[in-house]
């Protein structure tokens, strides 16, 4: 077996694009990440020190931007003035329980089309597939007169099936990838060690687990930034971060701070999700279990 | 243990057939072998009786009981697979505690048994690794401990040391073997080396194509082939073939051509029936049942030409140029014949055969 350590050739030639490679990568996380840095520094700040800025190219007043007393006011005013912690717990359940549902009959599905050989299957997983095929947008429509025909709409169970719609054909299409890649050898190894066919599939799940890591952190960005399916559909009853948000622009009043704090409140998560899940990112394991 | 019988079997893949009308009969405790080139069914078989396969028609019984709708877990079988088939997340120990992990054993016994097969198998050193931080021998042979580190009713060896070095090799046949006998279950090997069928099988299952062409002992298969296939496939160096023409002569019968015509043995002439008292057939007869020479000996002989000689270690193994073919003759070392040279070979009858110009099957 290979090892996979790069090897390095040094060269001038290398050594200027190394160098280059740098500058452009500095550039690039000041772009990502200055925005970031504003806002979270602005949520703790009263409006007035959020909007004392320095002239434009008067790099000196930089440290204008620093000088001020934090405040947790913008904090307050969104959990107590307003339900932010009910709308963080909607956002929660409709993203986490999309994802659940998904991942459950996503997995089963992908594994029956991955293992089991039937007549039709290449038009049915094509047809799957082409569900995401078309703009959120022009399903919208219908799909609300379904849901409010079901009294879905203002619901969580509503959101909730809205989001599975969407991330099902998906998880069915990813997981479907990984299950090809597991070799089936594996699985009828299982089954003459002693065991069910059933137990033989939750056997390979710890190999298909970078696919179900992926997937589940995927799902869960969707519901969680999902503006348009939360306005329409959970509009009222489930509302969520984003919707929530959004209402803090008021015609006469555009609540800077505030907004500010919700942006806090709505990255957070997805940022600490995003360091947490990022082992099982890693791929890979399935390599050496059989002969190539 | 369990005695294992294949009744009329059939595998299908789509249209085409890989096993076709398998008939064979394996006694409880024995040692089974069975021998084939690649993608003559072998593995099939295997699938087929560890209930992987869907068995297209026919029955399969262990100890008479039909199992064709028994599901694998109930067959009761260990399977060395062809391609390791090892759990790539579990360590080495994990893979060869599996199967007793789902017979919820109990942790002291799985430690012991697991020990043991490692000891064994000579892999004790790399439990704590996982699959592919193995070489492929050490795969395989982890794969052969995940199957031995219980008692099944039956084993069934896909191919299970091809991928070992020659040294190993031969020490895992002895200790396969050793194994098979100590713990008396019956066992189905599959190769396509017909040296480790020979050396290790109590009766060899020789197949072709999906069909079984001969049943038989390693000695029955070796020395009593049914056809030229057969002949032909077990031995090395493989067996000389040669056309000739049978001429009947005042009670004799001679196989003749070109460069000889030496008469049969009375109780051979017997065996041919009459069916080919007269016409082509092929003479097979095996290196090692030839003797060469370089001065012409009193008794019937094929005259040729020395073509190239090759040293074996202890044995000397020389070509010889015939019209239209070529034999090859195991001798000793010291023959001293150069290629060109004339040279005279005898048969000894009681071991050549003959087989059906057209069927290949053989008289004797
Ligand atoms: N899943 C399959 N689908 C279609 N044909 C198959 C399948 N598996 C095997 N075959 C065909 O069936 C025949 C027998 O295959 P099998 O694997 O039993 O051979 P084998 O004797 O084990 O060969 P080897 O020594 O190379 O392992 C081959 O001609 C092969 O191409
Ligand atoms: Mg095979």
């Amino acid at each position: 077996m290979a090892s996979l350590d790069v090897v390095h050739y040094d060269s001038p030639r290398m050594r200027i694009l190394r160098f280059g490679a740098g500058i452009f990568l500095v550039l690039y996380l000041l772009w990502t990440l200055v925005p970031f840095f504003v806002m979270f520094v602005s949520s703790f700040k009263d409006l007035l020190a959020a909007f004392n800025l320095p002239e434009v190219g008067d790099w000196s007043g930089i440290t204008l931007f620093f000088d001020f007393t934090p405040t947790f006011k913008h904090y307050v005013s969104l959990f107590v003035d307003n339900n932010f912690s009910t709308y963080i717990a909607n956002s929660l359940m409709a993203a986490g329980g999309s994802a659940v549902i998904s991942v459950i009959f996503g997995s089963l599905a992908a594994y029956s089309l991955s293992r089991v050989e039937f007549a039709g299957k290449a038009d049915l997983f094509f047809w799957i597939i082409s569900t995401r095929m078309a703009p959120v947008v022009a399903v919208m429509v219908p799909l609300y007169s379904i849901f409010r025909a079901l009294d879905l709409v203002g619901t969580l169970p509503g959101l909730i099936l809205a989001y599975t719609t969407f991330n099902l054909p998906f998880a069915i299409w990813i997981l479907k990838g990984f299950f090809d890649n597991v070799p089936y050898a594996i699985e009828e190894a299982q089954m003459v060690d002693g065991s069910t066919r059933i137990q033989a599939f939750v056997s390979i799940l710890p190999l298909v687990a970078p696919g179900i890591g992926a997937f589940v952190v995927l799902c869960i960005l969707f519901a969680w930034n999902d503006f348009l399916f939360a306005a329409i559909i959970g509009s009222g009853g489930a509302k969520t971060l984003p919707v929530a948000t959004r209402e803090l622009v008021q015609p006469q009043n555009i609540q800077w701070g505030a907004i500010m704090a919700a942006g806090v409140v709505t990255t957070m998560p997805m940022i600490l999700l995003g360091l947490v899940i990022r082992k099982y990112l890693v791929t890979g394991l399935t390599m050496g279990a059989v002969k190539e | 243990m369990a005695s294992v019988t294949f009744k009329n079997v059939w595998k299908y893949y789509g249209k085409t057939p890989a096993v076709k009308d398998l008939n064979i009969e394996c006694p409880d405790g024995s040692f089974v072998s069975i021998l084939g080139p690649s993608g003559c069914g072998k593995s099939s078989t295997m699938r087929m009786l560890a209930g992987l396969e869907h068995i297209s028609a026919g029955d399969i019984l262990f100890d008479g009981e039909r199992i064709n709708d028994l599901p694998p877990k109930d067959r009761d079988v260990a399977m060395v697979f062809e391609n390791y088939a090892l759990y790539p997340h579990k360590t080495v120990l994990e893979n060869i505690a599996n199967p007793l992990r789902l017979r919820s054993v109990d942790d002291d016994m799985i430690k012991a048994r697991v020990d043991a097969a490692a000891k064994l198998l000579e892999i004790d050193h790399l439990l704590d690794r996982r699959p592919h931080e193995l070489s492929g021998g050490q795969k395989q042979r982890v794969a052969i401990g995940r199957a031995i580190v219980r008692e099944p009713r039956l084993f069934l060896f896909d191919e299970p040391i091809a991928h070992l070095d020659a040294k190993l090799r031969a020490h895992m046949r002895g200790e396969i073997k050793h194994l098979q006998r100590t713990l008396g279950t019956t066992m189905i090997y599959v190769t396509h080396d017909q040296l480790e069928a020979l050396s290790m099988a109590d009766y060899i299952a020789v197949m072709h194509d999906g069909e079984l062409q001969q049943w038989g002992t390693p000695s029955e298969i070796f020395n009593k082939p049914v056809n030229a296939w057969v002949a032909g496939f077990v031995g090395e160096p493989a067996m000389n073939f040669v056309t000739c023409d049978l001429v009947g002569h005042n009670q004799e019968v001679f196989l003749r051509h070109e460069n000889f015509e030496i008469p049969l043995l009375p109780d051979q002439v017997g065996k041919l029936n009459g069916a080919a008292s007269a016409g082509t057939a092929r003479m097979g007869v095996r290196p090692d049942a030839l003797e060469i020479s370089l001065t012409k000996p009193h008794q019937p002989s094929i005259t040729g030409e020395v073509f190239v000689n090759e040293l074996l270690g202890g044995d000397m193994l020389v070509e010889v140029l015939l019209d239209g073919s070529r034999i090859r003759v195991k001798t000793v070392p010291e023959f001293d014949g150069q290629p060109g040279d004339r040279c005279h070979i005898t048969v000894n009858r009681e071991k050549w055969h003959i087989f059906d110009a057209m069927d290949g099957h053989a008289y004797f």
